[in-house]
């Protein structure tokens, strides 16, 4: 029986194949769908997971995250610099970086913070850490190498490319690699960041800190006591990682107020999909639309193949085939279509999230994890149930084809 | 060996006044031969349709060794036709993309007990016996006579008591008729089938010897 489902299938092959495509191209569809939006979730989630909590000033909770987490570029209120002090001091902190942005290098965001961060992150894999203002540290995703040299640019300014002339860089160490954003950081003390934006310790110039850029000295040697010092400059935000779970939940309580927000950035990111879920369930009825649509489109191929052939199948009939048998046939070579079409739309839908997720990682640094959950075993086998079922439709009609009628053509 | 007993077999279509079959008793001795001729549209497809239940009996008893095919349902007709019935079309009614063997075998493979043993060996013997010279050639490269020759062969597999052909020659040239009516004549005889034949063909109705006519859906020796 299933040599003659061969048999027949190898004759009817470039409909068979092209109907296969097909049912693969709309599985793949939902198939991608399903993975790259958990890709997302679980690459964002970890990427998030860095940090216990985000402490900002008093604005965007969402932005505070996006840019302290995603490093993408925003302009943040400066919060007293003070705050980094106390936490410095405070018993719940296991350890506090604060983080500063604005600046890049060839598309790569300049950050500048303390070694705190650079162990919170993972440490260095290859070289060494902040010792002068002059240092540098990159991630994994930066291609520089320890020696090289370089000059930020201010990031609102980089189209016009105004140079910080006087500030050179060496790099000195690269990170382990994180699978966050910012494996595509360089790193530099946020002191260098003070000084070349002419924002030294007590001058605090909130906001208009590119008139009055300074030279770095890149020989002065890293101060951990100046960033915690009570009279240092603002920073936009600083990351803050507790000893307990408890503390965490302290911290967070402690530092919300009008001075300062903190924020759990796993909470941001929950309440930001739980916005964006509307867009998924959009894009997942658009993907069933879809599956739907090719499956009425199949079950009309499929039955005009049955009806072409109505003669054939009656013929076998009055020949001696049983009448169960032929059912049986015709149901199977519809549902070992379809079913080859889901099973190549399963590998095609993977390959397209992995092509997605690739690109994405190469843009934001994000590692994007496609994998398969235990839930897409109830798409997949509701796909062959529903191919099953509409694979019954033309098992009917060949089911009930008269014998007699068939002989007379 | 069977043996065939109608009684008041009518038959009527939709549209038709007249019915298409009226035939209030025909009988025929097991291993007879005979051959139907009537014009066309005389009711000779409607009786070998009723003769082998491939269409319900509508009104009257078809009865083949006191088995009355009136009473059977269409998976049982079905089955008693597989067992005892080989048919032979105008048209070959052959599957494309399988050989001429698997062609001879296909209805019994497509079963669910599957073919017997041995039937291999019994359909390669008929397609020997019916001068197919290869019996693993596709089916659409034969020309038509073997085709028909194919089909002789299906119909016989398995040694069927009853053997009923639907204008087997008309479709074929002078030379190959003739050869596929010897056949089914010769091999009806050997295995001592009831054969029972539509035709116009008067070699073929010459052949079998003993002749019937419809006329209008009746029947006269
Ligand atoms: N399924 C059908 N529906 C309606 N009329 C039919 C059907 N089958 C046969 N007929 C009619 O019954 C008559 C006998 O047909 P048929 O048995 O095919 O004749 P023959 O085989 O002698 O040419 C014809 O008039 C034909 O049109
Ligand atoms: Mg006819």
């Amino acid at each position: 029986m299933l040599r003659f489902i061969l048999a027949d299938l190898r004759r009817a092959w470039p409909g068979a194949l092209a109907i296969a495509l097909i049912i693969a191209f709309a599985t793949a569809l939902g198939i991608t769908v399903t993975l790259q939006e958990r890709a997302l979730r679980l690459g964002s989630a970890r990427a998030a997971d860095a940090f216990d909590l985000v402490i900002g000033a008093p604005a965007s909770e969402t932005q505070l995250v996006l840019s302290s987490v995603f490093l993408q570029p925003a302009p943040l209120p400066l919060m007293p610099g003070a705050v980094m002090g106390e936490l410095a001091a405070d018993p719940r902190v296991a350890w506090a970086a604060p983080i500063g942005f604005g600046d890049a290098h060839e598309g790569w965001p300049v950050v500048g913070t303390t070694g705190a961060l650079i162990d919170g992150l993972g440490g260095i894999a290859k070289g060494q850490g902040f010792a002068r203002l002059g240092d540098a540290v990159v991630g994994a995703r930066v291609p520089m190498a320890p020696g090289d040299t370089f000059h930020p640019v201010h990031a609102e300014l980089a189209a016009e490319g105004e140079v910080h002339q006087g500030t050179t860089y060496t790099v000195r160490g690269v990170l382990s690699p994180t699978g966050s954003p910012w494996d595509r950081a360089i790193l530099v003390p946020i002191e260098a960041v003070w000084q070349s934006h002419g924002m030294e310790a007590g001058h605090d110039k909130e906001g208009d800190a590119r008139h009055h850029e300074g030279a770095l000295d890149a020989d002065q040697p890293v101060n951990p006591a100046a960033v915690a010092a009570p009279n240092a400059p603002g920073v936009p935000a600083i990351v803050v990682r507790g000893h307990t779970i408890a503390d965490a939940y302290n911290l967070r309580q402690h530092y919300r107020g009008d001075r300062s927000v903190a924020v759990f950035p796993a909470e941001v990111l929950t309440r930001l999909y739980g916005t964006l879920g509307d867009a998924r369930s959009v894009l997942s009825a658009v993907a069933i639309a879809a599956q739907a649509l090719v499956a009425a489109a199949v079950l009309l191929v499929a039955l005009l193949h049955v009806t072409q052939r109505q003669r054939q199948i009656g013929a076998l009939r009055a020949f001696g085939a049983s009448r169960g048998v032929i059912f049986l046939i015709v149901w199977g070579e519809v549902a070992l279509i379809a079913a080859a079409g889901v099973a190549a739309g399963i590998g095609l839908g993977w390959l397209a999230a992995r092509l997605i997720s690739a690109r994405i990682e190469a843009a934001s640094g994000v590692a994007m994890p496609v994998e398969f959950a235990a839930s897409d075993l109830g798409l997949v086998l509701g796909l062959l149930a529903a191919a099953g079922a509409c694979a019954l439709i033309p098992a009917a009609i060949a089911y009930r084809q008269s014998p007699a009628a068939a002989l007379r053509g | 060996m069977a043996r065939l007993a109608i009684r008041n077999l009518v038959a009527r279509f939709p549209g038709l006044d007249q019915p298409a079959l009226d035939v209030p008793a025909f009988d025929l001795d097991a291993g007879a031969r005979i051959a139907l001729r009537g014009p066309s549209g005389s009711g000779k497809t409607t009786f070998l349709n009723m003769l082998t239940g491939l269409a319900r009996v509508p009104e009257g008893h078809v009865t083949w060794d006191g088995i009355d095919l009136a009473t059977l349902g269409e998976g049982a007709r079905d089955r008693w036709r597989a067992a005892n019935v080989g048919l032979v079309m105008q048209d070959f009614h052959l599957f494309p993309g399988l050989s001429a063997l698997e062609n001879v075998l296909l209805p019994r493979r497509l079963r669910w007990r599957g073919a017997e043993k041995g039937a291999r060996e019994e359909a390669l013997g008929l397609l020997r016996r019916t001068g197919v010279p290869r019996p693993d050639q596709p089916v659409e490269t034969l020309s038509r006579g073997q085709s028909q020759r194919v089909a002789v062969a299906r119909a016989l597999l398995g040694r069927p008591a009853i053997l009923v052909a639907d204008e087997p020659t008309a479709s074929l040239d002078a030379e190959a008729g003739a050869a596929v009516g010897a056949l089914l004549t010769d091999l009806a005889r050997e295995t001592g089938a009831t054969l029972v034949v539509a035709t116009h063909d008067p070699e073929l109705i010459e052949r079998i010897g003993r002749v019937a006519h419809l006329t209008a859906g009746r029947l006269a020796a």
